[in-house]
This record gives C-alpha cells, sequence and structure tokens, in this order.
C-alpha cells in the first residue's frame, strides 16, 4: 500500500525538479493533518489513516494524520507547523487563521453550510418544542458542551444573550460545561442540569442509534442557522509542496466521496468555503470574549 | 506559666503531642465546618440511575476487545513515568542538598509543584507539540520540586553523628555520598518507588490532553458513554497498580525502562524559534510588550474575577484537606492487617486501589450525576482520591508495626496501639496532600467550580496564554503561601520513621 504512492512521488519530484531545483527538498516532507470528528471519536487514528492514504494518492505526498485531543492543540499544532491542514470547528477555524494569517478554509461539510444547535430540556422542566426560547427558563440550571464548541457553546450563547439580553450565569441558577455533546445529553436526561445546548447532528445520531430516553429528554427549540466545521490549509502550503497544491487539496477534499471516508467525519460530502463566510463566527467570539 | 499549669489534666488539656495533635485536628475540623456554609452543597438530582447502571455495567462487564493499540498504550504509560520519574530524580536531588539553606530554592520548587501535570503538559505542548518530550518535562519539572522538598526531609532526619566524624572542610557532595545516602538509602528508595506509582498516574492523565497513553483513550471512551470500553481499560489501569510489586521489582526496573525507550519516539525537532515566541511573546500581555500601561491596566481588568475564584480555590481545598483526613481514618482499617479476615483485607485493598487509582474526573463526574452540579461532588471525589491514598500509605506504615499487647480487641488494638503511632505520620501527611488537593482542584472546573484551575482551563482553551501564564503565577505564588504555612503548623517533633508518610 504505502510503496506505490512514495513510487509515485519520487517520480513526481525527478519531474518537478527538472524545472524549480529548490522544490526538490521539499517535495519530500511530509503533508499533515489533523481532524477531531464532533462525534464518535473511537478507532481515531485506523479510520484517518484511510483518509491520509486518499490524499496521498490524489496529490502524490506523503500524508499522515496526527490524532489530537482538543481543539486547543489542533490549532496549536496547526500554528506550529505541525499540521498543515485541519478539520477545524468554526470557532477553532477563526482563531487558526487568526494566528496563521493567510490561511484559508477550503471546503466545510454539506450539513455546515447550515447548521443548528438543539437546545434541550429534561422532562421534569415541563417545556415542549417552541418557536422561540420560552420565558420559563430563566433560573433553571444549563450546560453547554466544551468550553470553545461552536455548536456546544459559541452560537448558543450568542441566541440566549439576543433573546434575553443578559450573560448566562445571570440568567441560569447554574451553568456548567460538560466537555462533550454526548456527555451534554446524557446529563440532561439524567436530570442533573434541567437545560443544555447540542450539536444538532449529535442529537441526531444519538437519537437514531437508540441512546436517548425521550420521555426524559427533548428538544425544545433550534437556533438559526450558522456555517460550522471546514478543512483549514495553512497559507505557505505552495512553498512547501509546490504551485497549485492549495487547489489541488481542494479539489481532493471536494472530489472526496467514498462513504467510508467521508462517515469518519461525519459528513455526507464537502463543498467549497471560504474565509468570509466565518464573519458572523469571527463577530460572535469576540464579543463574547473568546477571541482577540 | 508554671509547669502545674501546663499539665493541669482535663479533655484535650496538656501538652502532650496526643493531646497537641488531637487539639490540632480538631481546630481543622471545626474551621472546615465553619466553612461550610460559605460552600455551595446544594443537592440537585434527578434520575441518575439509568447512566449510573450503565457506568456500573461498563465496569462489570468490560470489552477488552474496545481497546486500540493495548500493549503500545501500556508501554507508553509505564515508559513516560518511569523516564519522567528518573529525570525528576536528575533534577531534584541536587536541589535537595541545597534546600534547608536557599530560600529561593524552597520557593522555586514549590512553584514548579504547584502547577499540575496537565499544565505543564499544555505549556510544553506549545513548544514540542504532542511528543514525549512534553511528557516528560511535564512530569519532571513538578516532579524535580517534590524530591527536592522530600529528599531534604529525609537527609535533614538521618543521625548527625557520622557527619561529625567527617575532617573539617569535607564538601557537601562527600558528605552526602559517606554518610548521608549510606544510612538513607532506604528511605530514599522506597519514597522513589512510591512516587513511581504516582507517576503511573500522571502518565495517565496526560492522555487526557492527547499523548497516546492509556488515558488517551480513557478519556473519549467515557466522555462519549462507551462505558465498555472505559472499564476496560480501567480494569488494565488497576491491575497495573495492583501488580506494581512484581513487575516494578528493583532488578526488572532499569531493564523495563530501558527496554521502554523505544517506544517514547519519535522524538520531535526542537525549533528554537518557537520556544523564543512562546516565552518573549506569547505568555505576555501585549499592551506589555509595547509599553503601554493604560493597556496593561484594561488587560488586569479583565483578568477574571480572581478573589471568588482564590476564595473557592482556597475552600475547596480546606474541605478537601478535612474530608481526605476523615475518610483516610475510616478507610485504613479496612486493607491492614491487623483488622479482619484474608478475605476483608483483600477486599479493603482492592478499594484502595479503585479508589485512589480512578481519575478524579471520573469519581467527580459519576457524584455530578448522583448530587447535581455543586461544590459537593469535587470536594467528594477529592476528599475519596486522596483519602484512600493516604489510608494505602498509612498501611503501609501499619504493616511494619508489631503489636505489643496481645489480646486487645479491634477497638483496643485500633485506639491504643496503633493510631497513637500512625497518627503523627497521617497528619504529616495530610498537610502534604493538602498541596496536592489544591492542585487537583484545577482539574474539576467541568462541574462548574469557578476554580483558578478553571480559568487557567478557559485561558489556554481559547488560547489566551498570557492570561494562562498570568494564572499560573498566582496559583504558584497561592502554594508557595500554603507551602510556608504547611511547614510551620505541620507537627514535626515525632520522627517520621516512613518517608513515604509525607
Amino acid at each position: 500500500m504505502r510503496s506505490l504512492p512514495s513510487l509515485t512521488s519520487v517520480l513526481s519530484v525527478l519531474s518537478l525538479g527538472l524545472f524549480s531545483l529548490p522544490t526538490l527538498a521539499d517535495q519530500s516532507e511530509t503533508f499533515r493533518f489533523t481532524a477531531i470528528p464532533d462525534e464518535d471519536e473511537s478507532r481515531l487514528v485506523e479510520r484517518f489513516s484511510r483518509v491520509a492514504d486518499y490524499l496521498s494518492e490524489t496529490l502524490d505526498v506523503d500524508v499522515e494524520y496526527v490524532p489530537v485531543k482538543s481543539y486547543g492543540a489542533a490549532v496549536t499544532a496547526f500554528r506550529n507547523d505541525q499540521v498543515q491542514l485541519a478539520w477545524f470547528g468554526g470557532l477553532s477555524g477563526v482563531q487558526a487563521r487568526r494566528l496563521v494569517p493567510g490561511s484559508q478554509a477550503l471546503a466545510q461539510g454539506v450539513e455546515d453550510a447550515a447548521f443548528e444547535s438543539y437546545f434541550i430540556a429534561h422532562s421534569s422542566t415541563g417545556l415542549e418544542a417552541a418557536e422561540q426560547l420560552p420565558d420559563e427558563i430563566e433560573g433553571k440550571t444549563f450546560t453547554f458542551g466544551a468550553k470553545t464548541s461552536t455548536s456546544g457553546r459559541l452560537m448558543p450563547e450568542h441566541y440566549l444573550r439576543e433573546r434575553f439580553d443578559a450573560a448566562p450565569e445571570e440568567l441560569f441558577s447554574r451553568v456548567g460545561f460538560s466537555g462533550d455533546h454526548s456527555r451534554t445529553i446524557a446529563l440532561v436526561e439524567a436530570g442533573t442540569y434541567e437545560l443544555g445546548a447540542v450539536n444538532f447532528k449529535v442529537w441526531d445520531a444519538a437519537l437514531e442509534n437508540g441512546d436517548v430516553d425521550t420521555d426524559k429528554v427533548s428538544v425544545i427549540w433550534s437556533t438559526p442557522n450558522y456555517p460550522d466545521y471546514q478543512w483549514t490549509l495553512r497559507g505557505d502550503a505552495d512553498e512547501a509542496f509546490g504551485e497549485g497544491f492549495t487547489d489541488r487539496v481542494r479539489q481532493a477534499l471536494l472530489e472526496m466521496e467514498d462513504p467510508e471516508l467521508l462517515a469518519s467525519f461525519p459528513r455526507s460530502g464537502f463543498i467549497p468555503a471560504d474565509n468570509s463566510m466565518y464573519a458572523p463566527i469571527e463577530t460572535v467570539a469576540e464579543s463574547l470574549g473568546l477571541l482577540r | 506559666m508554671s509547669t502545674a499549669q501546663a499539665t493541669r489534666p482535663g479533655l484535650l488539656a496538656g501538652d502532650g503531642i496526643g493531646a497537641r495533635l488531637a487539639r490540632h485536628s480538631l481546630w481543622l475540623v471545626v474551621l472546615a465546618a465553619l466553612a461550610i456554609p460559605l460552600a455551595d452543597l446544594e443537592v440537585l438530582s434527578r434520575d441518575p440511575w439509568a447512566e449510573l447502571g450503565r457506568m456500573a455495567m461498563g465496569l462489570a462487564l468490560p470489552d477488552f476487545t474496545a481497546i486500540e493499540t493495548p500493549l503500545q498504550a501500556i508501554g507508553l504509560t509505564i515508559a513516560v513515568a518511569f523516564w519522567g520519574t528518573l529525570a525528576g530524580v536528575v533534577l531534584g536531588l541536587p536541589l535537595a542538598l541545597v534546600y534547608a539553606r536557599s530560600r529561593l530554592v524552597r520557593a522555586a520548587s514549590a512553584a514548579v509543584r504547584a502547577v499540575h501535570e496537565l499544565f505543564w503538559a499544555l505549556l510544553f505542548l506549545q513548544v514540542f507539540g504532542l511528543s514525549a518530550l512534553t511528557a516528560l518535562a511535564a512530569l519532571a519539572i513538578p516532579y524535580a520540586g517534590i524530591f527536592a522538598k522530600v529528599y531534604a526531609e529525609i537527609l535533614e532526619q538521618t543521625p548527625q553523628a557520622p557527619q561529625t566524624a567527617l575532617p573539617e572542610g569535607t564538601g557537601r557532595l562527600a558528605r552526602l555520598a559517606y554518610t548521608e545516602l549510606p544510612q538513607a538509602f532506604a528511605q530514599l528508595a522506597a519514597y522513589t518507588r512510591y512516587r513511581f506509582e504516582c507517576a503511573l498516574r500522571s502518565s495517565v492523565l496526560l492522555g487526557f490532553v492527547g499523548l497516546p497513553t492509556l488515558g488517551y483513550q480513557l478519556e473519549s471512551a467515557f466522555r462519549e458513554g462507551r462505558y465498555f470500553e472505559a472499564g476496560a481499560l480501567l480494569w488494565v489501569f488497576y491491575l497495573l497498580i495492583a501488580t506494581l510489586p512484581w513487575w516494578a521489582h528493583r532488578r526488572l526496573l532499569l531493564p523495563l525502562g530501558l527496554a521502554s525507550v523505544w517506544l517514547l519516539g519519535p522524538w520531535p525537532e526542537v525549533d528554537p524559534g518557537l520556544l523564543w515566541r512562546f516565552v518573549s511573546e506569547d505568555i505576555w500581555p501585549r499592551a506589555l510588550l509595547e509599553g503601554d500601561i493604560g493597556g496593561v491596566v484594561t488587560w488586569l481588568a479583565e483578568l477574571p474575577d480572581l478573589v471568588g475564584t482564590v476564595a473557592n480555590t482556597l475552600l475547596l481545598g480546606l474541605l478537601g484537606t478535612v474530608g481526605a483526613l476523615l475518610l483516610a481514618l475510616v478507610l485504613w482499617p479496612l486493607a491492614s492487617r491487623h483488622f479482619g479476615n484474608r478475605v476483608s483485607l483483600r477486599i479493603g485493598q482492592g478499594l484502595l486501589i479503585f479508589l485512589r487509582s480512578t481519575p478524579e474526573l471520573m469519581l467527580a463526574f459519576v457524584f455530578l450525576l448522583l448530587l447535581g452540579p455543586s461544590l459537593l461532588p469535587a470536594w467528594l471525589a477529592l476528599a475519596l482520591h486522596n483519602g484512600a491514598l493516604i489510608a494505602f500509605l498509612v498501611c503501609r506504615h501499619a504493616q511494619a508495626i508489631e503489636l505489643g499487647m496481645p489480646g486487645l480487641p479491634a477497638s483496643g488494638r485500633l485506639a491504643y496501639e496503633l493510631l497513637p503511632r500512625l497518627y503523627p505520620g497521617m497528619l504529616a501527611l495530610v498537610y502534604y496532600r493538602a498541596e496536592v488537593i489544591l492542585r487537583e482542584s484545577a482539574l474539576l472546573g467541568m462541574l462548574g467550580v469557578a476554580t483558578l484551575g478553571d480559568n487557567i482551563d478557559d485561558a489556554f482553551q481559547t488560547l489566551m496564554f498570557d492570561v494562562a501564564f498570568a494564572l499560573l503565577v498566582i496559583t504558584a505564588l497561592l502554594n508557595i503561601a500554603v507551602d510556608a504555612l504547611a511547614r510551620r503548623l505541620r507537627p514535626c517533633e515525632p520522627p517520621m520513621e516512613d518517608p513515604c508518610l509525607r
């Protein structure tokens, strides 16, 4: 498996070398990427190594997947050039592009163009699905997901502030950070927190798998749409991997159609994206003090 | 001030060491009791049983096949612990030699100890990436501070007679080699072994930030509710700790360590540019670097509420410490050979392994489900984990005690034979753990408890390293103060025979 891409990369290095000697050394560099899926982090290396193989074949360079645990670590690796490409959440992507000038959002998931968060509630609250968040949520207990999650914290907090004109700490009797969408569901189902905000895809998947007791927890409101996850590439990728590399990476991502590969993210496909699409995320993050 | 007055009999009166320690402990308990009204301990629970049932099933029916590359994860966990401890010894021993003389060394040691291994890891991550170098540095640096302090205390307590026999002008190293090391070697080795067990726990914990030790999978499996996988990983870790006396035999340890070196690679290329950027720019507020005084004031004003978080941290530290003391008093007899039969002994030892090896974060999550969000789950998790650890060490101490009054009932053995001998060491240990508890309170932010550590975690996640660094400095200063206070309060008259009781 591994010998084939390296053979083709040797050939391409040789052919390129005829024209531009300086890129010769650079071409032998390994192209590294990282990705954190929004659900199911089991067997990450195994799953994403297949994505690495696909990219390696399509791009004619050695590609390696670097597993990370948190968006913070992903952004740091991207900033330090330990990875050149990353599958970021909305906020982490904005953080990364600020720290590495010239880097670009290349593609987003089909689902990410119109992402949503669900507000969920324990049955004891008596709350039901409504067009807008009811006034009764005041004074209840509430949990976000991870602190820098776009769908688990940033946008839910934004819409809460917009609706009630108050910080979550003023609005609710207790505010927690569960650290993860699955955990937000578990905590609200157990009634530990009466309300929570969760990534809509994670909720839908948990519902489909039968992991949710819908007698105990249900969706009471869904946020308006916002852009979320995206692929971001460093601005110096062309320098390091050759002229036109950025376009080729974008093309490879957009053409990734194997359902098995896409299931790792999990997305149904990738569509073009650019930095400007994430301007709303940037504005919200700044106003919440999560970005400067 | 006559002697008659000082020795006047009465409840808890008198100058004896026992009465003084009893008064001392009671004050501590009273202080904690007075602090309780300040703490948010409301119980808010609805139906946690379905989730708790799933966790119990996961622990009862672990799925060992779900573990990804188990041997590599175990190997790396051991390798990081071994080399991290060794590096800590190499850095800490020289510091121990000047510890008593140098206030600077004492303060620096307290400062590096104050910062949790996970935060050291997050700092080094910025420069070395996710590599073994990050893991080793994150263990070695705080451990150097710990070794400096504990080794210094052990060396201080070696009998002084041989030293007076040395010719005048003998150097510090010669003194160490010819008089202190031969006398204290067994104690130093015993403490280092105990630290190695702590290092295994830390090594697992480092997985939580992404280094591929056992904790890497454990954290995601537990977080995402894959309890059969999490259960399997926990069992692997419990077995690792339970079998420590066999596989970490002193003859096996060195070959094991050498064999595990290759697991640590690949070593990262250290980019001096990254390091320089981090220490010269990232950790300082931008306004300060630009010499904008007004900007620095704004920056200070935007720091999270310090008074509240420091108060919460100290409150949790105090409650956790007293809780650990009380729990240790209850727990240690369960695992001691002086009580019960062989079956109860095994169960007691198993319970202590379970409590001290389960990461606090997981204990806290169980209590969060049971009791709802407040300070209570954090308190219980800290008290149980540290109480079990103290109980384990007290048991080891009790192991060596031969009872002198045969035929006493269990309560008599406890009250008249064992406790009087064990309690001074136990209290000293509790004072030492207070520092650890303070440091660990950092990890329990998910409970919505606003501690200093929670704010540091916030700052790291939002990549505001200047804020993180400022808060870390405050944490370090707090620890230097607590350390100095504990040094003054700690009962130090009774010679502590077991170095691990520190």
